[in-house]
């Protein structure tokens, strides 16, 4: 739509009374009457916001998702300063999980209302949930500033921001404090119940969800959580039994995306690979179907495309590199497809004294998205670093390294004793080549891991990584292929410090593996990276179960018992399985 | 310069002399004939596009007579060699051994499977076939040259001088069989014998031409003062690298040296000769009074094993560049490792590539070594298995970096050793004194003569020789059980050899 073309707002004032009648319509409940009335007003004069206002909600109460979201966005384009409209599309955004879209009109909402609460609990709530946690504490105590109050869903809601960010202790605190001011808070309760058993306080975990039981019996989001909790327990076949119940609340009986997940992952671990299968392979279609979320395979062929052409050897001799920052710890990349053990490399590694975590930085997608701005530039990623080549922009790339340092500065992970701390964001070897011209010293840790292995844990969670690729098996195989040939062309035509370290020597092998690690980072060994299932600190990614307790020996070669469910995948993987010196069996 | 291929002819076509259209022009593409084509005629078009380099035409013609006529022989033998030249080896076998089947002994078949054989690594195979060609045709001296080559490869260096001298006195201007004859007496130590029969390489049939044509003579090594002597910086960078230990020597007796040479070789001669001495176009050299080829000079020189002229280290890095490149590296690579330099392949066109170079996959045992960085100093198109390296020790793939010859030398400064196969990194370490360790065929280039693991031309190289031909595993075992030996950096450490880590850095 584009209001420029639209006839002016005057035109169309003698439709007002008929908005007028369509509100109070709708006010009565008379429903049909408003929409009837907002839809002859909106054939005439499509941009009437009354009218726009009036069948949005009609369309959400409906549950017609797609509609309810084209008229508000059509709503707040045409008047970018309706702060009521902006709030609520940043929610419906967050909803559905376009956060990066919703941050853009969260950002609009406070820019609209600075002094307005609201305004920056929809940062807080975006900003938590984009991984940068940090920032989105910085807007719940600003709500906690203007409001002057202490409101009990806000102290709920910055409580799992801490949690977030492993500051169980401050978190706990917030919920208790919430609880005791509004204790039949259910999101509160349930969110304080994950926080325990985030924080293996699985008896306190277990207490809260018994008094919710109380309260609600037999509530979905209760009996997830305890199958969850009792699957941690190693109590496999209550956790069924709590699933199987939660199926039977529902109204067609069948369990949601994420509870299918869970479900497949018990079963794995009773050792019922084939009705584990069956539950993985339900929930993605599930989550396909009701997320609508497909693989982009169309921007994903056309990003690393341009990818690959752009960064060639002879292109790389012309382009200047940042320069080395010596007064802020400096980052380590932990490179890899998601759920191939990146999360305990990062556990690993920040059991090292001069080592922090920082978990999956969003900030190189951040600055491929913000380069063509910041380099002043007509063109894309990455064709924009050809300004680089302009005399005004000879420290394009300094100011890009700049923007991330600032940003990890903001997120409270440095220590003062920290040399180092990690980016373990999947996928970011997609971006390597652009990596080592931002940070040309940083190590490069890229986890590799059987690919069949990969798959069955791509099929097992639901990630958004990697343009979608993990809504169905074959995509994600499609993509793994896709990356790790960029990645193989990034590294041909590239001096890079990249070390490829394998999961499994990580299993069988650990300490000698950790050691060259180390060894390649340039810090010496310390005995506590052998111990990373007593760092206490929380990782925030699905891996958080894994990565507390000791390394075993289960986790290589899980594909095996999948083999037969995996055959379509084995063709499309199959080159990269021998090059990387694996076998199917 | 390497060992010269097996001749292959192309067998003239069946009925040749009838094969003419009305016109008298003989059709150039078989799209042009609107009418059935005889084929013979057909076979006679297909040779031709063979010869003119238009192989998917000739293919496709050839496909098309074996359709009609799937044993006739020379039809598969030609099919053969078209397969062959684009690259289908197992195919050109089949079809050769085809036409052998269904030929009557025909030398020539046998004279050309010899060459796919050879490819393909079945030395017996071929030995048998070229000697029944050499039996099929006592009188043909192409037969006993390929009997020579083959003999060379399998490291039968007394058989393979034999048949070269076999064919020379069948021939006596064969020059192929010459240069057999040079290779083999050169490999075995007997410089001066080798060098005479060495100069036979420009004649030739297929080789490159040195320089346009001149009727100014060749340099006989008398000294004079009275006008340029231009040298000719020919053959591959290693030679260039190997021989221009020479310069100095030709300057005594000829004070005014110019030299032709490529771009890439500027950084190497410009360390004997003033730029405004070195000269990379044709037109634009001064007038000279006599030439000689880089490679002709230890002929000249008079050179023997035991007076190889070594004044190691003969190449410097900038050190200005040595500054950059050890900050570079010092960026890439961990402090705590031993840097070891790597190559793994050789140019693709040189004609032993298949023989000398490697994989970078074979370099696996060193890559499980501890301590240790692997720093490729890989260019060229092999570079791209650096992107498919996933072994346990890092991977510098500084090659990517590296823009010319002045930036390979500075970065073996910085290096601890260097492994590679016969290439002209190893020529460029060695001339710059730095201890490297290069990689064998079982029937390496002469240079590096037979059963010894040190070279008179370079006291820093140590050899490694393949035992079984084109099987690298053994060899690399060896250099990793030697890297993984203490003792043996000891040894190095004495001499000119590993860098100590405790120090500057």
């Amino acid at each position: 739509m584009n209001p420029a073309a639209m006839p002016p707002p005057e035109s169309s004032r003698h439709l007002m009374p008929l908005v007028e009648r369509a509100i109070v319509a709708h006010r009565q409940g008379a429903i049909e009457t408003a929409e009837r009335l907002c839809l002859d007003v909106l054939e005439l004069a499509p941009d009437r916001p009354g009218a726009l206002t009036v069948l949005y909600q009609i369309r959400k109460d409906q549950g017609n998702h797609t509609a309810a979201e084209a008229l508000i966005r059509r709503i707040v384009a045409l008047d970018p300063n309706n702060f009521a409209a902006t709030n609520e599309f940043a929610l419906m955004l967050l909803d559905k999980g376009a956060i990066q879209e919703a941050e853009i009109h969260a950002r609009n909402a406070v820019r609209i209302a600075p002094q307005n609460p609201q305004a920056h609990n929809l940062m807080g709530m975006i900003l938590t949930e984009a991984q940068r946690p940090q920032i989105g504490e910085y807007h719940y105590r600003k709500v906690l500033e203007l409001s002057g109050a202490r409101d009990p869903i806000l102290l709920a809601n910055l409580a799992w921001n801490l949690k977030n960010q492993g500051r169980m202790e401050e978190g706990r605190a917030l919920y208790q404090e919430s609880v005791a001011a509004a204790p039949d808070i259910r999101q509160t309760l349930l969110g304080w119940a994950r926080l325990e058993e985030a924080d293996r306080k699985f008896d306190a975990a277990a207490e809260i969800l018994d008094r919710m039981d109380r309260q609600w019996p037999n509530d979905p989001g209760v009996l997830l959580s305890r199958a969850v909790l009792l699957g941690r327990v190693k109590r496999y076949d209550e956790a069924l039994a709590v699933l199987d119940e939660l199926a039977k609340q529902a109204s067609d009986g069948q369990l949601g995306p994420n509870e299918l997940a869970e479900k497949g992952r018990l079963l794995d671990q009773m050792g019922r690979y084939d009705d584990a299968f069956l539950a993985f392979a339900e929930g993605k279609r599930l989550a396909r179907e009701l997320s609508g979320h497909q693989y982009l395979d169309a921007a994903a062929d056309n990003l690393i495309g341009r990818l690959g052409n752009f960064f060639t050897a002879g292109r790389l001799h012309t382009l200047p590199r940042a320069t080395i920052r010596s007064d802020v710890a400096q980052p380590i990349f932990v490179l890899g497809f998601p759920r191939s053990g990146t999360t305990l490399m990062e556990q690993t590694l920040s059991a090292h004294p001069r080592i922090v975590a920082g978990d999956e930085l969003p900030l190189i997608n951040d600055i491929t998205g913000l380069m063509p701005r910041m380099l002043n530039s007509p063109l894309g990623y990455p064709e924009a670093l050809a300004e680089l080549w302009m005399g005004d922009q000879r420290e394009g790339l300094d100011n890009l390294r700049d923007y991330y340092l600032q940003k990890v500065g903001q997120m409270s992970i440095l220590t003062q004793e920290a040399a180092w701390f990690t980016d373990k964001m999947p996928l970011n070897e997609t971006h390597l080549g652009l990596i080592a011209l931002l940070f040309p010293e940083a190590p490069l840790i890229h986890v590799i891991r059987h690919p069949l292995d990969i798959m069955v844990s791509a099929l097992s969670n639901h990630f958004t990584h990697g343009f979608f690729c993990a809504s169905a098996l074959e995509t994600a195989a499609g993509h793994y292929v896709r990356v790790m040939d960029l990645v193989q062309k990034y590294r041909s035509e590239m001096a890079l410090r990249y070390l490829p370290v394998r999961y499994e020597d990580m299993v069988t092998d650990q300490e000698a593996t950790v050691r060259s690690v180390l060894e390649f980072i340039g810090e010496p060994f310390d005995p506590r990276c052998l111990q990373f299932h007593e760092n206490q600190r929380y990782a925030r990614t699905a891996s958080y179960a894994q990565v507390t307790e000791r390394l075993y020996d289960r986790s290589r070669f899980r594909y095996r018992h999948y083999r037969k469910h995996l055959e379509p995948v084995i063709p499309i993987l199959r080159s990269h399985i021998e090059r990387l010196d694996y076998t199917v069996e | 310069m390497g060992q010269n291929s097996p001749a292959r002819d192309v067998v003239a076509p069946p009925d040749e002399a009838r094969l003419t259209r009305p016109d008298g022009q003989p059709p150039q593409r078989a799209a042009e004939m609107m009418v059935p084509v005889p084929m013979a005629e057909l076979f006679t078009i297909a040779a031709q596009q063979e010869r003119a380099g238009k192989l998917e035409e000739a293919d496709r013609l050839l496909n098309h007579i074996l359709a009609v006529a799937p044993n006739q022989p020379d039809t598969l033998h030609m099919s053969g060699i078209v397969a062959f030249r684009l690259g289908r080896q197992e195919e050109a076998l089949a079809k050769m051994e085809q036409a052998i089947a269904h030929g009557v002994d025909i030398a020539l078949y046998l004279r050309n499977i010899c060459e796919v054989y050879r490819t393909l690594n079945r030395l017996d195979d071929a030995v048998a076939a070229a000697r029944r060609a050499a039996e099929l045709a006592p009188s043909d001296p192409l037969c006993l040259h390929n009997l020579a080559v083959i003999h060379y490869e399998r490291a039968e260096i007394d058989e393979s001088i034999a048949c070269a001298e076999r064919a020379l006195m069948m021939n006596p201007d064969l020059a192929g069989a010459h240069f057999a004859r040079a290779e083999g007496l050169l490999i075995k130590g007997d410089l001066e014998r080798g060098w005479e029969e060495y100069e036979w390489r420009f004649r030739i049939a297929d080789a490159t031409r040195m320089m346009p044509p001149t009727d100014k003579p060749q340099w006989d090594g008398k000294a004079f003062a009275d006008g340029t002597l231009l040298l000719v910086a020919d053959q591959g960078f290693g030679d260039v690298i190997q021989f221009c230990r020479y310069i100095p020597w030709v300057r005594e007796r000829c004070p005014d040296v110019a030299i032709a040479c490529s771009a890439e070789m500027v950084p190497v001669l410009r360390q004997f000769l003033p730029k405004d001495k070195i000269f990379l176009r044709w037109e634009t050299r001064p007038p000279f009074k006599a030439f000689c080829p880089l490679s002709g000079l230890p002929r000249l020189h008079g050179t023997r094993v035991d007076n190889v002229p070594v004044q190691t280290p003969y190449l410097r890095a900038d050190p200005a560049r040595v500054a950059i490149w050890a900050d570079r590296l010092r960026r890439l690579a961990p402090s705590s490792h031993r840097r070891i330099g790597i190559v793994w392949a050789g140019r693709p066109t040189h004609n032993n590539d298949r023989r000398r170079s490697a994989k970078l996959s074979d370099f696996a045992p060193l890559a499980a070594l501890p301590g240790v960085a692997l720093v490729s100093l890989q260019k060229g198109p092999s570079m791209d298995q650096a992107g498919r390296y996933f072994g346990r020790a890092p991977l510098i793939n500084i090659g990517a970096e590296v823009r010319d010859y002045d930036d390979t030398m500075a970065l073996l400064e910085c290096l601890d050793l260097v492994v590679t196969v016969d290439t002209s990194v190893g020529h460029l370490a060695a001339a710059m004194g730095k201890p490297v360790w290069i990689l064998l065929a079982t029937s390496p280039d002469w240079r590096w003569l037979l059963n010894r693991e040190d070279s008179p031309w370079y006291p820093t190289v140590r050899l490694f020789r393949q035992t079984v031909p084109r099987q690298w595993s053994d060899v690399f075992k060896n250099v990793a059980t030697l890297l993984a030996d203490p003792a043996t950096v000891l040894r190095a450490t004495e001499g000119s050899g590993f860098r100590n880590h405790t120090g500057s850095r």
